[in-house]
């Protein structure tokens, strides 16, 4: 349906739910990052293939909808049969034909393929009930999983786009700023700068034309919220951004999107292109008056480039350095003109703001962090995967009550939020919750939205020496304190990691932090040392121990371990199948031996013993 | 104008105007590698950073890059304090572990007392120490034939595919604006080489001298409208053809006077 | 080793024309050659710089300021391992490790039948099912090292 007039969507809308609930049954199959790498597409082509062979009684083919993350990504490939909301994990294409006869045609359920809760063996059937959702609120993420990002009609039916026909019909582009700014919505890319202020400025600079970008680069690595939204629910993203056009008096947006995802780009092109041809982008957006379109801006690979000025360069084409911003981007931005730039979650969280209104959202969340948070969840953590939750939630319950627990039972040793900026937090301090300044004031950040759970086998210097030589392949070059002095704390770390520091290194790492710190051009620099920085504050006595000792408490720094067999070796030979420098010998059922000379130490023996045979000395 | 407190000082500036040339003004020795009048500021070095405040900042302060801050009325600056001495006793450091053999940052570096770098030394650290100055010279002269490649530590200012530039002239720009002399170029047989392109030079018609380079003359005549017959003749050259004219011309207002 | 190919101009031009003469344009131009021929042919870059009017050397710097372009060829298949916070923990290296033991390149390389390039990269937002490989864009999740020669060749 062509919108010529706002007054047509709410028929439109009428005719998708109708359209919707003719098929009560739907087969939701996940194509989200996680389950495709666990061979979901297998599953969709043999659900296709039964679906072709036999005919089931009101479940016709276009009951298969495929959907973005559902979220649950450990249990993947993910089923989920609606409306019961049945939830079937670690589907195999084998298990298809049995959840067609039995679900499907009978009406049973498959037992086997449910979640079985490990701690109480509890077995769930309906996925809204399993403790990893049941503990989530989910506001940006509300449509991804539960909708074919490919089609409008679902979107629609979901009340799509009604937000949109809500503030073109009955507000002034004040009213939409004022309300975005009493919701207390903060930027969700990382800084939690706050959105109806930036708005607000944007809308009254008198420079023309303004723009409206997108940051899809997602660039943290841990992090993948954001390609979950764009490649699982397009139009909430799009939607958000022609609000904010409205508000703002854009003409012109943008997505930048990262070379990385490319379904993420496809399906955001799909999403463009469906919402001109139904009247929602181009020329008098339904019939208001409002002229807006979006062009999608492909990054080429540089983290960099999630800092607003290199950002801004890269869409026009140029290298992504950053410029030194004493007048900020929303002033002087995109070809020098104002520009509002938010990333992927806040577009897609304005429409429910819009729609619900400001109170309903800031009643959600902590005074000054309100709404929800999207986090990717992963690591050493059992339940890993896509969640919502209300800001302030502690990290203990993120963790443990969603996340269950650490997996195979090990120790907790840090949890890492906010990316190659943030920081690693210790186990004291799993009860604070999480909130933009709570993170901020004891050394991590949110960031945008990465969390990942290190146990105890995990070694915090290397994690820093990690991030380090992440931040140091990814600095433009441009300033000196990030180039070299990044350049020279990495170096620092991994003389550290190698055994042959002193304790006056861990001096001199502090102190050109500090300068780091405060002489870096860009947000890259600045926070460049906070993976050294917050390692250092809470795990002190691992880079002692590395030091002094010449020991990695983690087992992992390969100058000061050694993989020792031990008599539990049964002489299985799959060490010695694996191991890249031929250092283990033995013969069948016979205990082997690792040659310490020719021992690269790399932990590939560690990583595949089935039985506990190899020691970390 | 915009009334500021420099190092308690007060001063008025033109609006629009950097901190650093107001401070450059007021006789204040600051360091600033990257920064050239002839080109704008980037930023890259970030020797010249001071501290700035205002009356109503509550005692905040923030640490800025003076030759990219324009100035604000009521802003208070101070160009030398201890915090202001350890970053750059720092940023020198690490550029003297960067380019340990340029006599220009050992020179600098000495007076903030760095003799001897506190960081790994690179054993293949040149001169460059990635200010751009010679990027935005060549990209103001309309030909951009080096720009800044690859990135982070790895980054060096190359022409394409680090073969001969073809958008070159040799005119040396480049080279001439360069804090550390890194660029080299030289001139041999009436042959000049930089950037490992030839270039034919120019010979005077007079003296003989070999003058600037073939191209450069030809994009001068082109963008800059200056006639052709001008490369005829050296500087030199012209300068006494000048004097000799206006010699000429003092001797004839001489006599007439008589 | 670079194998020095003649590409088709007509066949270069014809990919850069798919996008508006435009300075913004540059980086899609060069990712749609990078497509087509795996990498960017150097001639490619003067007809890039040609048709939106800018300067070689801009076009140049942007080749190789982007992760995600190169200028030496790259073989048949791609082999990416992810190595982001997620798999760098659950061991991606062990992976790389495993890479260079079967195929004898490291990250960056491609074996000399041009065959098979191994790249690392930073994060594919995979997570969940780290450690994660892509080969020629098909993902692999929870790879154990001892798999993951099996994974290269097979795809």
């Amino acid at each position: 349906m062509f919108l010529d007039s706002i007054d047509k969507l709410s028929a439109w809308q009428k005719d998708c739910r109708k359209k919707s609930e003719a098929h009560k049954v739907k087969v939701q199959i996940c194509l989200g990052p996680g389950c495709l790498a666990a061979g979901a597409d297998l599953i969709l082509k043999e659900f296709e293939k039964v679906f072709k062979k036999h005919k089931i009684k009101d479940v016709p083919l276009e009951s298969i909808k495929k959907t973005g993350c559902h979220g649950f990504c450990s249990r993947g490939p993910l089923v989920v049969i609606e409306p019961k909301g049945i939830f079937y994990g670690k589907v195999k294409a084998a298990d298809v034909a049995e959840i067609v006869e039995k679900t499907l045609i009978n009406g049973e359920i498959v037992e086997r393929l449910l979640y079985t809760d490990p701690d109480n063996n509890k077995t769930y059937t309906d996925w809204k009930e399993i403790p990893f959702y049941a503990r989530q609120t989910r506001i940006s993420l509300r449509n991804v999983g539960q909708i074919d990002p490919d089609n409008i009609e679902d979107y629609i039916a979901r009340g799509g786009y009604a937000a949109l026909a809500k503030v073109l019909k009955s507000m002034t582009s004040s009213q939409v700023i004022d309300e975005v700014t009493k919701s207390g919505l903060r930027g969700r890319g990382g800084a939690g700068f706050s959105t109806g202020k930036k708005w607000a400025t944007a809308a009254k600079a008198e420079d023309t034309p303004h723009y409206v970008i997108c940051n899809g680069d997602e660039g943290d690595p841990g992090a993948f919220m954001d390609r979950c939204i764009m490649e699982g629910d397009p139009h909430s993203v799009l939607e958000g951004m022609i609000i904010c056009a409205f508000a703002v008096g854009s003409q012109q947006g943008f997505i930048y999107v990262r070379e990385e995802y490319p379904l993420a780009v496809v399906n955001l092109q799909k999403a463009i292109e469906i919402a001109r041809e139904h009247g929602l982008l181009g020329e008098n957006i339904m019939g208001s008056g409002l002229s807006f379109d979006i062009k999608i801006s492909r990054g080429g690979g540089a983290f960099v480039c999630g800092e607003s000025s290199a950002l801004m360069r890269s869409v026009a084409g140029e290298i992504g350095e950053p410029r030194a911003k004493y007048i900020r981007s929303v002033l002087k931005g995109l070809y020098d003109k104002p520009t509002v730039l938010n990333n992927v979650e806040t577009f897609a969280t304005i429409p429910v703001i819009m729609d619900k209104g400001a109170a309903w959202f800031s009643a959600i969340g902590t005074k000054r962090s309100t709404g929800t948070k999207a986090f990717s969840l992963a690591g050493k953590v059992r339940n890993t995967g896509l969640i919502e939750v209300p800001m302030g939630t502690s990290l203990r319950e993120i963790i443990y009550d969603i996340g269950g627990g650490i997996l195979d039972n090990r120790k907790f040793k840090a949890v890492q939020t906010g990316g190659p900026s943030g920081g690693c937090l210790p186990e004291n301090k799993l009860d604070l919750p999480v909130d933009f300044d709570t993170l901020t004031e004891n050394g991590s950040m949110m960031g945008s939205g990465g969390m990942i759970v290190m146990d105890d086998r995990t070694c915090m210097v290397d994690v820093a020496r990690y991030f380090l030589n992440f931040l140091v392949e990814e600095s433009c070059g441009k300033c000196v304190p990030c180039r070299e002095g990044l350049f020279q704390l990495h170096k620092l770390c991994e003389k550290v990691c190698a055994g042959k520091a002193f304790e006056e290194d861990l001096k001199l790492m502090e102190d050109l932090s500090r300068v780091i710190v405060t002489a870096s051009l860009c947000g890259l620099g600045q926070s460049g040392p906070n993976p050294f920085l917050s390692t250092i504050m809470y795990f002190r006595e691992e880079y002692l121990a590395h030091i002094k000792d010449k020991k990695c408490p983690g087992g992992v720094c390969r100058d000061l371990i050694s993989y020792v067999i031990n008599d539990d070796c049964n002489g299985c030979m799959a060490c010695l199948r694996v191991c890249p420098v031929n250092a283990i010998s033995g013969s069948k059922k016979q205990k082997h031996v690792i040659d310490q000379v020719l021992c690269d130490r790399c932990g590939s023996c560690y990583a595949v013993c089935n039985f506990e045979a190899i020691d970390i000395v | 104008m915009v009334n500021l407190i420099i190092n308690d000082k007060a001063v008025k500036a033109e609006k629009g105007e950097m901190l650093l040339a107001v401070i450059r003004r007021m006789g204040i020795d600051i360091p600033a590698l990257c920064q050239h009048e002839a080109v704008e500021p980037t930023g890259n070095c970030r020797l010249c950073m001071v501290e700035i405040t205002k009356k109503d900042w509550d005692g905040w302060k923030r640490c800025v890059t003076s030759c990219l801050y324009p100035v604000e009325e009521g802003l208070i600056v101070e160009t030398h304090n201890p915090k202001l001495h350890d970053i750059r006793r720092t940023l020198f450091d690490l550029q003297l572990a960067n380019c340990p053999n340029s006599e220009v940052i050992q020179k600098i570096a000495a007076e903030y007392g760095v003799y001897k770098t506190s960081f790994e030394v690179q054993p293949d650290g040149d001169n460059c120490i990635m200010c751009y100055a010679c990027t935005r010279i060549c990209e103001i002269l309309g030909k951009s034939a080096i720009s800044a490649t690859q990135r982070g530590h790895n980054k060096v200012i190359a022409p394409p595919f680090g073969e001969e530039p073809p958008d070159c002239i040799g005119c040396l720009a480049c080279a001439h604006i360069c804090p550390t002399f890194h660029i080299t170029w030289h001139d041999e047989g009436g042959v000049r080489v930089i950037w490992n392109k030839k270039f034919e030079l120019l010979t005077c018609r007079q003296c003989g001298k070999k003058t600037i380079t073939r191209d450069f003359a030809e994009y001068l005549v082109e963008k800059r409208n200056i006639p052709r017959d001008y490369f005829d003749t050296c500087d030199d050259c012209k300068r006494q053809e000048t004097a000799r004219k206006f010699g000429s011309v003092v001797i004839a207002a001489g006599e007439a006077s008589l | 080793m670079a194998l020095s190919v003649k590409h088709d101009l007509k066949k270069i031009q014809k990919v850069i024309a798919l996008s508006p003469a435009a300075g913004e344009s540059l980086i899609m131009i060069l990712q749609d050659i990078q497509r087509e021929f795996h990498y960017l042919p150097k001639e490619s870059l003067a007809e890039v710089a040609g048709y939106l009017d800018i300067p070689l050397s801009k076009v140049y710097g942007a080749a190789t300021f982007y992760k995600s372009l190169s200028l030496t060829p790259r073989g048949e298949n791609i082999i990416r391992v992810c190595k982001g916070t997620a798999c760098h923990i659950k061991g991606a290296d062990l992976i790389l490790e495993q890479l260079h033991s079967g195929l004898k390149i490291r990250p960056g390389e491609t074996t000399p039948d041009m065959k098979y390039t191994v790249e690392v990269v930073n994060c594919v937002g995979a997570c969940a099912m780290a450690p994660v490989m892509i080969v020629n864009d098909k993902y692999f999740g929870n790879v154990k090292c001892s798999r993951a020669m099996r994974i290269a060749e097979k795809g």
